[in-house]
């Protein structure tokens, strides 16, 4: 909310500066965004009076006019159409620097020499008002600066309010929180209202049907009103709260609200079937046109404003293109009402209507302020706009409001605040903020009763935080509570995530985050199965874009999209992990299940090329190492691959599920080329691997225990063999390790080898075994004899052949 | 010939003892005992000796030759040892070394790793809870029933009707109160869902949540808590001022701002001029979130806190952009 300062004085003393102000009001509650200067860069501009004014002789549009400056008479070309002789208006001479940057320079308009610039609202950075030139009073001076003729110097404080305070968005509510924090008195506007009209009870009435939703409503006719534009103090100061001037019924309207923060509005009397007013609720699916001209379907949970016939405004809302106050009406009724604020949020909500009114209402007005408000708009209209007001006003209010008590104990605010406050200052600081307070015998208690604009408090505890906040937070002192310590271990999802973190940074892995809402499109991309659990996404109703409406099911879309962002940003060899939930919907309408995963991938140049190694592109086994150092890094010690065909995205050639265990962990595999395509990212090898925390968890032998040192010697035997390519390693390494009693300490594959040298359907395989007992040193012959029997078990199995040399 | 044979021996050992260099021992080995060397060459003449004494010269050239080698290679050690042998290798030490590959962990998850910390130093356990959150959870239980203003502060994403992606992390406070009696003191971090995208916003982001419940918790306490958090995150000369806000689910309610870290509280664009910079929100517990996890309100208070991780990274680290944490850019990432 914008406020200008000049406005905030007229109803509480301030001496202090602006950043003093601006501090008071941010540490009671009230953030101060900013405050702006305005009008102070005008002292440059001088009135001056127009002497003559005579048809420019080469455009009809245009006037040459003979203006007196205080010091002598210039020649300056206008194009308004309403200055006229005698008119005393500002005027910049060559070499000022209007506030929109334009400096002024002397110069010939249509060939007739002009010296100088007649100014409108607008182009002296005061209002958005450029329909004539601006007409200074008739009692200036020329050569007087304009900013010593009219009150124009002012200051506009921007101010964040906090939903709970509907009282403080006004002039007035601002003020009433400046007297309490200052001690200063606040001066309350008094309306004088001359009623020089028929009675109300004569002209108009007003009925309500629904009481619950209206439970006040006061309004007021003003009869032969002038329809024209306001004042400029007025127009001036709704446009610092950046409110556009209308005419003066409707700036009338708007001053008041900002001024009291009770919303009002001015129907056109004569346009109101039968003259009354009928507040109910709409019928469903009425049609209403809003006074912006936008039309609207109405339920039967809109409160309306309606006359003898018809709805002609959306209650506490916008008032209706029927009704509306146009340039010839002359009979007015105002408006000035309480309406339930859920009633009034649930139809702006759903009418998609959000209106400086609709703002006030649905935090809460004060229900006890419509009639002030009323008469403080009846007095100014008819300053501004004559006519002759009702005598009375109609003031629908069945069922009056009563103000609830809340008890406030002492102590127990001294202990919420851990302050030590007395009874006596605590009063102080609730009288000040206009409570009633009580003193009950018991000298731990007060009883107060919150003022009727104070929506917010309703409870002991909403007490606490006006104690606190006239005392000051700064003014609380700083306390250290004893902390329990904590007793259970901490989530998983963050320990052993950051564990995870550190393994996978120290595989040289880079850590993405991408959203986890992603496009539905994913699931074709990704070449995933129409009944592929991973379809089951989770919907979002009302997302931002499609491209974000579902939440995801796998980690590969988002690093997907993160590799094609890089890659066409020029990067080459990338490494990227994402650790983050995945979300699969469940039907019972409850929460979906949420999983956390582990996902990396990898493509490009493994390294780039060095001083010291030759570039080499990545491939399955740098994707295999990887996870084998994960692996290594959180405690799997034992894993196994198996070839599957049933992850959606990878080649069904080069694509395994990895177990630990006894169950599925993850998989690991290379990218479908028709997958990497529809990224955009053609002709490039993507490995990746998955793994599902949950169950990795699962598998970690969470006592680890310290392995003592093999005490005897052991002892190395390497065999190379020749194996059709057909058969895995892992085959080879089982017979060893299963014939190999007890005795094989470890395997090491130390070469392999396919290409000329050999068949081209065999491969070379070259294994170091380690043998080593427990009980004692080994005997070489008996090794040796073990050897030979593993190496034939190896030849009868798999069809292999010693490799010589 | 026997003399011979000892002066070469005496001349070679001299010679040996002033070497100082790998390199001149390997000259001086081929000088002396190479093909065309020295002691060789003596001992190729050898057999034109006479035949009585050709054995004793023989086993003496032998012993020679043993003797020169064996000093060879002891001084070759005592060089090595001594380090001094490799002086005259030239190597470039400018040359980039060989790298082992390294990874960098999102600076995201290094802010929230650090404010976990900070907080578990102090007696706080660290906890999750659901991304996709009940209303109840991200709302009702909070104080903050349907209809109610203050859910314009946090534009939502719906999956059905009562059914969200969690606006704040405070949820998980509800959560953890529900199933436990007090004393609680938890830290909670976790993504966040708004509907809201613009220069400034992201529709995810993250938080940090925090919790204390106990006997007789005051707004006190809040103070010398977060004071510490912010002394230790911020450094301990940070200036921090504790204002009066609005928060359904605590009441009194503060904003927690420190002094600019760009300006240091002169004024700046970073902090709009102000010299203050938002960083948290806080407050004590209102008594609507324990009545709805049936704590006593006459027993216990408490003071529950939140904060964004991508605010306090973008302090951190002088980011300007709230978008590069998603864009996972790797001239950014790398940086981390």
């Amino acid at each position: 909310m914008k406020i200008s300062l000049n406005w905030l004085k007229e109803f509480v003393d301030i001496d202090m500066s602006q950043e003093e102000l601006s501090h008071l009001l941010t540490m009671i509650g009230i953030e101060v965004a900013s405050v702006m200067p305005v009008a102070c860069d005008l002292d440059a501009i001088i009135a001056a009076r127009i002497l003559d004014i005579k048809p420019h002789p080469n455009a009809d549009c245009l006037s040459l006019c003979t203006i007196d400056t205080g010091e002598k008479q210039i020649p300056v070309v206008c194009g308004a159409p309403n200055i006229k002789k005698g008119d005393i208006v500002p005027l910049a001479l060559p070499g000022v620097r209007l506030p929109n940057g334009t400096k002024i320079k002397k110069g010939k308009i249509r060939g007739e020499v002009s010296e100088g610039v007649l100014l409108a609202e607008d182009e002296l950075g005061l209002t958005d008002d450029h329909s004539g030139i601006m007409i200074l009073p008739d009692a200036s001076e020329p050569g007087m600066p304009i900013t010593k003729i009219i009150s124009l110097e002012d200051s506009v404080l921007d101010l964040e309010l906090t939903p709970n305070r509907p009282d403080c968005a006004s002039v007035i509510g601002i003020a009433r929180e400046i007297a309490a924090a200052t001690g200063k008195t606040l001066k309350r506007p008094e309306p004088e209202v001359n009623e020089t009209g028929p009675n109300i009870e004569d002209l108009t009435s007003v009925t309500i049907l629904e009481r619950e939703a209206c439970p006040r409503y006061t309004a007021g006719v003003v009869q032969h009103i002038k329809i024209g534009t306001s004042p400029f103090w007025m127009r001036y100061r709704l446009h610092l709260s950046g409110i556009r001037p209308v005419n003066n019924i409707v700036d009338v309207t708007n001053y008041v609200m900002l001024e009291m923060g009770q919303p009002l509005h001015a129907f056109d009397y004569d346009r109101l079937e039968e003259n009354r007013i009928v507040v109910k609720f709409a019928r469903q699916d009425e049609s209403f046109t809003t006074l912006d001209g936008q039309t609207h379907n109405l339920d039967q949970n809109t409160l309306v404003i309606c006359d003898a016939k018809q709805p002609v405004a959306l209650a506490g809302i916008m008032g209706g293109l029927n009704s509306e106050i146009y340039e010839d009406t002359s009979n007015i009724l105002i408006e000035s009402a309480y309406f339930d604020p859920v009633i009034i949020r649930r139809a702006s909500k759903r009418l998609g209507i959000s209106t400086e009114a609709s703002y006030r209402f649905e935090r809460g007005a004060d229900i006890e302020g419509t009639h002030i408000a009323l008469k403080r708009a009846l007095e100014l209209i008819s300053t501004l706009a004559g006519g002759s007001i009702s005598k009375g006003i109609i003031d629908n209010y069945p069922k009056p409001y009563i103000a609830r008590p809340v008890t406030l104990r002492i102590d127990r605010t001294n202990r919420i605040l851990g302050s030590d406050l007395s009874r006596e200052t605590i009063e102080g600081y609730l009288k000040g903020l206009n409570m009633d307070v009580e003193r009950p015998d018991d000298q731990n208690t007060l009883v107060v009763t919150p003022p009727s604009f104070r929506v917010d408090i309703s409870r002991e505890a909403d007490l606490f935080e006006e104690v606190a906040r006239l005392e000051g937070y700064e003014n609380i002192p700083i306390t250290i509570p004893k902390i329990q310590p904590a007793t259970k271990t901490d989530s998983q999802e963050i320990s052993f995530g950051d564990h995870i973190r550190s393994v996978m940074r120290g595989a040289g892995f880079c850590e993405v985050i991408t959203y986890s809402f992603i496009s539905p499109a994913s699931a074709d991309m990704l070449d995933i199965p129409d009944s592929s659990p991973l379809r089951s996404f989770v919907k979002i109703l009302n997302p931002l874009s499609l491209d974000q409406s579902v939440m995801r099911t796998n980690l590969i879309h988002g690093l997907l999209t993160v590799a094609e962002s890089n890659i066409h940003r020029g990067a080459a060899g990338l490494k990227f992990f994402e650790l983050g939930k995945v979300f699969f919907h469940r039907e019972d309408n409850k929460q979906p299940i949420e999983r956390m995963i582990l996902t990396a991938i990898i493509t490009g140049p493994y390294q780039e090329k060095t001083w010291y190694c030759q570039e080499r592109m990545v491939d399955f086994y740098d994707i295999k190492g990887a996870l084998e150092v994960f692996f290594e890094g959180v405690g799997i010690e034992d894993f196994s691959l198996a070839k599957t065909d049933t992850i959606p995205w990878f080649d069904t050639n080069i694509s395994a599920n990895v177990s630990s265990t006894g169950r599925v962990v993850g998989n690991i595999g290379r990218l479908k080329p028709d997958v990497v395509k529809a990224y955009n990212l053609k002709n490039k090898d993507f490995y990746a691997f998955e793994v599902d925390i949950e169950a990795l968890l699962a598998c970690i032998d969470k006592n680890k225990q310290f392995k003592p040192f093999p005490r005897f010697p052991a002892v190395y035997r390497d065999i190379s063999i020749l194996v059709p390519k057909g058969i895995e390693s892992a085959a080879i390494v089982n017979i060893i390790k299963q014939h190999g009693k007890d005795l094989v300490e470890s395997i090491r594959i130390f070469d392999l080898y396919e290409g000329e040298k050999i068949d081209k359907a065999e491969k070379a395989i070259a294994f170091r075994i380690c043998y080593r007992s427990k009980k004692g040193t080994l005997d070489g012959e008996k090794i040796n004899k073990l050897h030979e029997t593993i190496i034939d078990i190896i030849r009868q199995e798999t069809g292999g052949k010693l490799r010589e040399g | 010939m026997k003399e011979q044979l000892l002066t070469l021996k005496n001349k070679a050992l001299d010679e040996l003892q002033k070497i100082k260099d790998v390199t001149d021992i390997e000259s001086f080995k081929v000088a002396y005992l190479g093909k065309k060397g020295q002691l060789t060459a003596l001992m190729k003449q050898i057999g034109k000796s006479p035949p009585d004494i050709r054995p004793e010269i023989g086993r003496l050239a032998n012993t020679i030759k043993a003797t020169i080698s064996k000093a060879i290679e002891e001084k070759r050690s005592e060089i090595i040892a001594s380090g001094a042998g490799k002086k005259e290798e030239i190597i470039d030490i400018t040359l980039p070394g060989r790298k082992p590959l390294r990874g960098h962990v999102h600076p995201v998850n290094t802010v929230i790793r650090e404010v976990c910390s900070i907080f578990s130093h102090m007696g706080f356990n660290v906890i999750t809870g659901p991304d996709v959150e009940l209303d109840y959870y991200n709302f009702e239980a909070l104080n903050l029933p349907k209809d109610h203003p203050a859910r314009d502060m946090q534009d939502t994403f719906y999956v059905s009707s009562n059914v969200v992606l969690r606006t704040h992390t405070s949820p998980i406070q509800v959560r953890v109160m529900e199933k436990t009696p007090p004393p609680v003191s938890i830290i909670a971090p976790g993504s966040v869902y708004r509907r809201d995208s613009d220069v400034s916003h992201t529709p995810m982001f993250h938080q940090v949540e925090g919790l204390l419940v106990d006997n007789d918790v005051t707004f006190g306490d809040l103070k010398g808590i977060l004071t510490a958090f912010i002394h230790q995150m911020f450094g301990s000369g940070t200036k921090i001022r504790f204002r009066p806000s609005f928060f359904p689910f605590t009441e009194p309610s503060a904003e927690v701002d420190i002094q600019c870290v760009m300006c240091k509280g002169k004024g700046c664009r970073i902090c709009s001029h102000t010299g203050w910079l938002e960083i948290l929100g806080s407050g004590m517990v209102d008594p609507e979130v324990f009545r709805s996890v049936d704590y006593d309100t006459e027993l216990y208070s408490g003071f529950a806190f939140g904060m964004g991780i991508e605010r306090i990274a973008m302090l951190k680290y002088g980011i300007d952009d709230i978008q590069l944490f998603f864009k996972n850019d790797i001239m950014f990432l790398t940086q981390f």
